[in-house]
């Protein structure tokens, strides 16, 4: 099977974008009408050349797109906080986070568990339910607070600091 | 077309707070945008979307812009980025455009052949890898330079070319291929 070295094949591609010198073009030509090989590989690029050449258009988009964008714009502005605000709320919630812990190692919430009284709102003739009370342990109340607090801060660096990072940096082509 | 200068000029009133210049800036680029995003997403809603959102991401982040370089590359870009990043959250399997059915008339046998190689190119256009597909349908776009194709891919010029000359080569190996199977069917 005759194959063309890569020589060639490029020499039959400058061929086709028009640049090969007077010299060069005029050898292929020559070339190209003895070799039935070189002719057949010449007509296969054409056939490519073409059809990509038919595709090449700008594509448009609908008529409202400019439109869209620009309300785009505004649904963006107001849906997000600004970065000032997400930082201030991030520092709120590491405060409120680091007053619960020093109460916590000051030993605020040791307190034995102290019982909810709750009394019988019905005590009646008919009705005689016995006054009842809840375990409340304020360390586990904390510590759920602290818990949530921190989900709450990490999702605020993700939206503060980190994301418009990310973003920047795939805006920037980086 | 709108002159770099007068992008500037633009760009400052939008920072300035004029807003509604950026519609301009839309305008005029809005076909190269979505252009880049379809023969990504190879899907018009999509690419809409993509495009749009585009058009916002660099709208916030305007004031980064580094004038040194061209706003158009810069732009198409984050839209190469974003178009991306739509493909990879739809997970869809990347259909050519170049698929699209080709119609049929009266014509003489000549023309028919000639479109029937066509249809088989494109076909081809299958074959080859994302890059490569991108890389060349962009090339024979005559609005964008080869330095805006390379620079929005986020390749270097050569690297370009190669792409571009391999993929030529590969589709006319799969359409002698293909050629070569349909006579044998015959």
């Amino acid at each position: 099977m005759n194959k063309l070295s890569q020589e060639k094949e490029e020499l039959l591609l400058r061929y086709l974008d028009s640049e090969l010198d007077k010299d060069e073009r005029h050898q292929l030509e020559t070339e190209l009408q003895t070799s039935e090989v070189l002719q057949n590989r010449l007509d296969e690029l054409k056939a490519v050349n073409l059809f990509l050449l038919q595709k090449a258009s700008l594509e448009s988009p609908s008529k409202n797109f400019t439109q869209k964008v620009m309300s785009g714009l505004d649904a963006k502005l107001t849906s997000s906080f600004s970065p000032r605000q997400g930082l201030l709320l991030l520092l709120g919630t590491i405060v409120a986070s680091g007053i619960a812990l020093a109460l916590l190692s000051a030993g605020v919430f040791d307190a034995p568990t102290v019982p909810l009284v709750v009394d019988a709102p019905l005590k009646n003739n008919w009705f005689n339910f016995p006054s009842f009370s809840i375990p409340f342990n304020g360390k586990i109340l904390i510590n759920g607070i602290l818990i949530l607090n921190l989900g709450l801060a990490l999702i605020l660096l993700d939206r503060t600091i980190l994301k418009p990072i990310f973003q920047k940096r795939v805006s920037a082509g980086l | 077309m709108i002159t770099p200068q007068e992008e500037y000029s633009l760009i400052d009133k939008i920072l300035a707070g004029d807003r509604q210049q950026y519609s301009i800036l839309v305008d005029g680029y809005k076909s190269y945008a979505f252009t880049i995003a379809f023969k990504i997403l190879g899907n018009r809603p999509e690419a809409e979307e993509a495009a749009q959102d585009a058009f916002i991401k660099a709208f916030q982040y305007l004031k980064n812009f580094n004038r040194q370089a061209k706003f158009s590359t810069w732009l198409y870009r984050i839209v190469f980025n974003t178009a991306i990043s739509y493909k990879r959250k739809s997970k869809q399997t990347f259909q050519s455009i170049e698929n699209t059915i080709i119609e049929y008339s009266d014509r003489a046998d000549k023309q028919m052949e000639r479109d029937d190689k066509q249809l088989y190119v494109g076909k081809a256009m299958d074959s080859l890898n994302e890059a490569d597909r991108l890389a060349i349908q962009l090339f024979y776009i005559k609005e964008f330079s080869m330095e805006e194709v390379a620079e929005t891919m986020g390749q270097t010029m050569n690297t370009l070319k190669v792409r571009i000359h391999r993929a030529r080569l590969r589709l006319a190996d799969e359409l002698k291929k293909i050629l070569k199977e349909e006579a044998l069917t015959l």
